[in-house]
């Protein structure tokens, strides 16, 4: 059984791979190109009731051509009733291997497609073993595909693999992009697509690189945003349930200050801010709850809101650290009596001295 | 006991109460209960001396004695305990407490009984007021009456208690555990083996009718050799007073609840407003003798008691108090929790949680000062999320890799975070088990209560080195002062007084004032690392009351 090309949206694509197609639900058979043209001789010797092997061909196409989702092979019997299976079969493996056709299987069965024009022209003069990794990384969409897979699911030895994809690249038919997650992976995918979020990191990398200033800046912002917002509210006076609601921001406004504020080249969706948002919850200067609210409100995500606001410190730095040995590098070697010991201590006599 | 533990009192010991006694403690300490004998025997110390320390540290609490392992008749052994002897760091804290409470009187009574451990109302009484009047004006005198109300004021508010009669001599007054002031004729509940605490006696806050009639005497300086004597021994006093036997100790558990409330009626002061802090005082004030020490949380009290309870300077309306109840309620940090919805709302402060909190601020505090604000980030991500792998803490707190990576593995080697296992396969391969890092609360407040311990105790013995190092300086200037005074006492001429003075160069003035500074500072270090100690102690000690 050969290795399947699946692809996600509509219906299967099988592939057809050298000489052989694989099918489970039809009974199609797959003659190979030795028996097919055992058969069209036989065919030929035979009564001639049968159209031409390209003639069916011909037909095939046209019947494509009039269903552009696909045919099954029932509507190709039901246009040639006489034609044989084994004729069938040949035309039909004669149009997939021509590469005029794709071959789609969905829940009811194999399905027929035309291919268009120009993918075909694009494949001319490279071999099927090329059409086949070709198709595999097509399938892969903008997620790309790693060259260990690519071995996998075409079944090809690796130094075979490692010559198409040269092959391909310097064709620029497809591209390779370093994935963010492995540095030393790289991922292929079709030349024209934009690489997905996952493989670049999204909007807080950019080539590769994690930007750290750009994170800490927005950091800033937003903790800044958030301060004043508490600040007006504390200085407003008013009640102190309002105080404490005007000094809440959502996350949608968050997002928009940011969006106002233009210091972002990228666009950061409302999911990059809550981020920010949360590492500056962990920083400890802002807290969070969570509110319901009605659908369709701006910026509420499934029923619920998120509410952020800053917050103060509840105690000062502590007594520990406001001595020289709360922060020591060697605290565990110091003794009394040893090289690192409190009477000689630098750090000591650098503080008391201060 | 830990080597740390031991060190400390070793030099607390040793300062407050010399090298004899510091001997002897260290021995107790390290060694357990023992009786006098073994004591004798292996410190090689003199009868005498040893037992005279005894004396000292069961004066002060530290030693308590009980009769022998291996039944009544055996020698009773002597026990030491550590905790009693740490608190000698947290006396300034307590005479201060006493001090913005009640005044100079209060101070001076708190910290005549913490120099003595035990001691009768009679001789505080006058001891104090001698004190005061020294201090006051000339011509006026401190009445003993008022240091009498000052001294009743301290009982009944709990912060000074009785001591527990010795075992063996008061049977009559044994169990029956009550603290509140009760009539003497409560039935006798069956005595227990357990050394029995002060609160088990119904008499513990009861002042006796005592008859003090007098007032302070001023100490004259004709009289300087008398009353030195007569200070530094306890003098026999021919009057009796009626309070024999009854002795007074200062009652370090109140202190530390009221420690405990400071702290926490700042932090929400810190957190959201004054208000709200007052609020929150009220409370803890109203339910200081009603809740036990080791209370998850304050007796409900509703919203009406709170309001009719609020002191009279704040005049908050009551639909504003109940505003501000429910921000309380529904901050994060659940200082104050709602118990129930008659009166108005019941309304508890949590204390176990506000300890929690208090302790976690303190370790996030510490991680910061001492890693950084980024590792800090990391250490709080940790906190909230319990266990993360590192791609997750890398993603979560938005540290590029390789810097998180070292922030972890520096964390990791100072045991403020731990790594946890879980493998997929029987076989512990690497490449096939999760590893999470976490860090566990409890088990780090203690690594750095150790950790405090052994910075005071550094900066104790800075301070003895920095003494010694200058010790002849200090003894020359000691002995410059002693002339100075003896000579203005006399009547000596200005001119004889400036030549005395100068007998100190510049330089070694500088380098006095230098010294005096950098005691100051180590002294002041001391304090505050001891408010750390307090924070973490209090948490670790209710973490074991709930367990």
């Amino acid at each position: 059984m050969l290795p399947v090309a699946w692809d996600t949206e509509g219906p299967q694509r099988v592939l057809a791979v050298s000489h052989n197609i694989s099918s489970q639900a039809n009974k199609v058979r797959a003659p190979r190109r030795q028996e097919t043209l055992e058969m069209a001789e036989v065919k030929v010797k035979k009564e001639t009731n049968l159209s031409d092997p390209a003639e069916v061909e011909n037909r095939i196409k046209e019947l494509c051509q009039q269903f552009p989702h696909g045919i099954t092979d029932q509507v190709i019997q039901n246009d040639m009733p006489h034609l044989e299976p084994q004729q069938r079969a040949m035309a039909i493996n004669k149009l997939l291997s021509l590469g005029q056709l794709d071959l789609l299987r969905n829940s009811a069965g194999l399905l027929y497609r035309l291919k268009d024009s120009q993918s075909t022209s694009k494949m001319k003069g490279s071999d099927n073993q090329e059409k086949l990794v070709y198709q595999i990384i097509e399938d892969a969409g903008n997620k790309g595909i790693w060259s260990r897979d690519i071995r996998f699911k075409s079944n090809l030895p690796l130094t075979e693999i490692n010559k198409i994809l040269k092959n391909l690249e310097s064709k620029k038919l497809i591209k390779a992009v370093k994935s963010v997650a492995a540095s030393k992976k790289k991922v292929y995918m079709l030349y024209n697509l934009q690489p997905d979020r996952s493989v670049t990191g999204g909007a807080w990398y950019s080539d590769q690189d994690f930007e750290s200033e750009f994170v800490e800046v927005l950091n800033q912002q937003c903790f800044k945003f958030l301060q004043s917002k508490a600040e007006a509210a504390r200085d407003s006076k008013q009640s102190p349930m309002v105080q404490r609601n005007s000094s809440f921001a959502t996350s949608h406004e968050v997002w928009k200050y940011i969006c106002e504020l233009g210091i972002s080249k990228v666009d950061l969706s409302m999911d990059d801010i809550e981020t920010i948002l949360n590492t500056l919850i962990y920083d400890g200067k802002v807290e969070m709850t969570v509110i319901a609210a009605k659908e369709g409100t701006v910026g509420s995500v499934d029923g619920q809101m998120k509410l952020y606001r800053g917050v103060n410190a509840i105690i000062q730095p502590t007594g520990l650290v406001k001595t020289p040995c709360g922060l020591c590098p060697v605290f565990d070697d110091c003794h009394e009596g040893g090289e690192i010991s409190p009477s000689t201590c630098i750090y000591m006599s650098e503080w008391l001295d201060f | 006991m830990t080597a740390q533990e031991v060190r400390l009192c070793g030099l607390l010991l040793q300062e407050h109460f010399g090298e004899v006694v510091e001997k002897v403690g260290t021995h107790l300490l390290k060694s357990g209960a023992q009786n006098l004998r073994t004591i004798i025997h292996e410190t090689g110390l003199s009868v005498d001396l040893v037992k005279k320390s005894l004396c000292v540290l069961v004066q002060h609490g530290a030693t308590t004695f009980s009769s022998g392992r291996k039944g009544p008749g055996s020698p009773t052994e002597y026990h030491t305990s550590c905790d009693r002897i740490l608190r000698i760091l947290r006396y300034p804290r307590y005479i201060y407490t006493a001090k913005t409470l009640y005044g100079d009187t209060g101070e001076l009574i708190i910290e005549e009984l913490l120099q003595r451990g035990h001691t009768t109302m009679s001789s505080t009484v006058k001891t104090v007021a001698d004190r005061l009047t020294q201090n006051m004006a000339e011509g006026r005198t401190m009445d003993y009456t008022e240091v009498s109300l000052t001294f009743s004021k301290l009982v009944e508010t709990h912060f000074l208690q009785r001591c527990p009669p010795l075992p063996g001599v008061g049977n009559k007054d044994s169990s029956a555990p009550s603290e509140t002031p009760a009539t003497p004729g409560t039935p006798a509940a069956p005595v227990n083996t357990a050394p029995p605490t002060p609160e088990s006696f119904p008499e513990c806050y009861k002042v006796p009718s005592v008859t003090l009639i007098g007032r302070g005497k001023r100490q004259l300086a004709s009289e300087d050799g008398e009353e030195q004597r007569s200070a530094k021994r306890a003098k026999m006093d021919p009057e009796t007073h009626g309070d024999e036997g009854i002795y007074w100790q200062v009652n370090f558990e109140r202190f530390h609840l009221h420690f405990r409330d400071q702290t926490i009626i700042s932090a929400v002061a810190n957190k959201l407003d004054q208000t709200s802090s007052e609020i929150v005082r009220t409370m803890l004030r109203m339910s200081e003798v009603t809740t036990s020490p080791m209370a998850t949380c304050t007796k409900p009290l509703s919203a009406n008691e709170i309001f009719r309870s609020l002191p009279p300077s704040y005049n908050i309306l009551r639909p504003i108090l109940d505003q501000y109840l429910t921000l309380l309620v529904d901050d994060p940090m659940e200082f104050v929790g709602k118990a129930g919805e008659s009166g108005g709302g019941m309304f508890v402060v949590n204390l176990h949680r506000a300890l929690a909190n208090l302790a976690r601020a303190t370790l996030e505090s510490v991680v910061q000062e001492r890693f950084g604000s980024r590792s800090a980030r990391i250490f709080r991500l940790l906190l909230r999320k319990r266990h993360l792998e590192q791609k997750q803490v890398e993603d979560f707190a938005m540290i590029p890799a390789k810097e998180a990576k070292d922030m972890l593995y520096t964390l990791l080697s100072q045991n403020l975070v731990q790594l946890q296992e879980i493998p997929k396969t029987p076989d512990y391969a690497p490449s096939r088990t999760f590893y999470l890092y976490t860090v566990n609360q409890l088990p780090t407040a203690r690594m750095l209560l150790q950790n405090c311990y052994k910075t005071v105790a550094n900066l104790i013995e800075r301070r003895l080195f920095e003494t010694k190092e200058s010790k002849r300086l200090l003894e020359k200037s000691q002995r410059i002062e002693a002339i100075l005074a003896s000579l203005q006492a006399s009547g000596a001429e200005p001119e004889q007084l400036t030549e005395v003075e100068e007998m100190i160069t510049a330089p070694e003035k500088q380098q006095l004032d230098t010294l005096r500074l950098h005691i100051n500072k180590l002294d002041s270090a001391e304090n505050q690392v001891d408010e750390t100690i307090f924070l973490l102690e209090s948490y670790i000690n209710s973490t074991n009351a709930s367990s």
